[in-house]
């Protein structure tokens, strides 16, 4: 095996470990913590997961991790037991054709769902909206409707129309209204305008939140699958500034077909 | 390979060796890995810039001609986390350059590590302040 494979199915690997799709994601060292491309962070506390004061689960604070492995979403490791991304033939071929250059990723536009990144990102809660505030994902945001209802016809945007309401202490969130821009991955997996998702957060102790994604679109896969991603609080951490269309020297140099940051 | 590869070992490839690990397209289609710069000359300017920061150095062969190399490292946000600051690389600092070259065989790399002549070192994410 030469260099190149040795190093570059490791970056493959690690990228799914800044995802925190490894319960290892978070190395201790002398100094902190190690979590994904941070070293030597404050340990994510492990006590139990708190509530606002109306009672309702507290999700907020600064999160690193997502729902699903950006590198490639038909990864087993990013997936729940028992679920299988099958594209159809269409969707197949054209992964197969997609280039690097063409991710929307790479263009500085929006990640969509549930694709993540390597950059934290915070939750606010307010009695009627939820925000979602990437400090990546060229520094957008999402808004969530609680206790909502979609449009008859909602606009196809990158983010969609989403509504939230508890089961519990999960919080669900339901979007539909999608364009069929974005990329589910760097693999480049596409979807359609048909694309609906159902998210559910759980924050299982004070430092950390799994994140299980249903992604149904019969429009690009024979059936709905489940990804099965998770977060860990950074605490103290606070977002920072991160405009994506600022430098973008890459594009011009980004060669060959759509593969994962390691090279697969 | 995929179950055996440890948690260690990604983490030292990716926080010490530093390869094209990009956050937002694909190293791989960028760099490639098995053309090893290896560049001593002083740095002519920085930009503490998203999606990545970059430097710019003058490189001098033996015969005395100048190549401007345009060097990439992660974006300031990880820089920061990790112990950088806009003021870590300067222009006019005299260092050496180890890392990848762009596959198109221009004078553009990712930098992996900078050494200073008095041994310190920056690597693509950390300042680590070796000795």
């Amino acid at each position: 095996m030469n260099r190149r494979k040795r190093l570059f199915p490791g970056l493959a690997w690690a990228s799914a470990v800044l995802l925190g799709l490894s319960p290892a994601a978070a190395q201790n060292t002398d100094k902190g913590v190690n979590l994904g491309l941070y070293r030597n962070q404050p340990p994510a506390p492990t006590g139990p997961a708190g509530k606002l004061a109306d009672g309702t689960p507290d999700l907020s604070g600064v999160w690193l991790g997502g729902g699903a492995n950006d590198a490639d979403i038909s990864d087993p490791r990013g997936l729940k037991a028992g679920s299988q991304v099958i594209m159809l033939p269409w969707a197949a071929d054209l992964v197969k054709k997609r280039q690097s250059k063409e991710d929307p990723e790479a263009n500085c536009l929006p990640a969509g769902i549930p694709r993540g990144s390597p950059y934290p990102w915070r939750i606010v809660q307010t009695p009627t909206h939820y925000f979602m505030l990437f400090e990546g994902n060229i520094h957008s945001y999402r808004q969530i409707f609680m206790n909502a209802q979609h449009p008859a016809d909602p606009d196809p945007t990158w983010f969609g129309h989403s509504v939230g309401h508890w089961e519990a202490n999960t919080l669900v969130v339901d979007t539909v209204g999608f364009n069929d821009k974005f990329w589910f991955d760097y693999k480049g997996h596409p979807h359609t305008e048909k694309l609906h998702t159902i998210e559910r957060y759980t924050r299982t102790d004070q430092g950390h939140m799994t994140i299980e994604v249903t992604i149904d679109d019969p429009g690009a896969y024979t059936q709905p699958f489940t990804t099965a991603g998770r977060a860990t609080l950074m605490p103290r951490a606070e977002l920072l500034e991160y405009i994506c269309q600022e430098n973008n020297q890459d594009l011009q140099r980004l060669e060959g077909p759509a593969r994962g940051p390691g090279g697969r | 390979m995929r179950g055996g590869f440890g948690i260690t070992l990604a983490s030292a490839i990716l926080l010490a060796s530093a390869g094209p690990v990009c956050a937002h397209h694909s190293g791989a289609a960028e760099f490639d890995s098995n053309k090893k710069i290896d560049l001593t000359g002083v740095v002519t300017k920085l930009e503490w810039t998203n999606p990545h920061a970059h430097f710019y150095m003058d490189v001098k062969d033996a015969s005395g001609n100048v190549a401007h190399w345009n060097l990439e490292l992660a974006s300031p946000n990880v820089l920061i986390r990790n112990g950088w600051s806009r003021n870590s690389l300067k222009a006019g600092d005299q260092v050496n350059v180890t890392g990848a070259q762009a596959k198109d065989n221009s004078t553009v790399g990712t930098a992996a590590v900078i050494t200073f002549p008095d041994g310190h070192k920056l690597t693509f994410l950390a300042a680590d302040n070796e000795k």
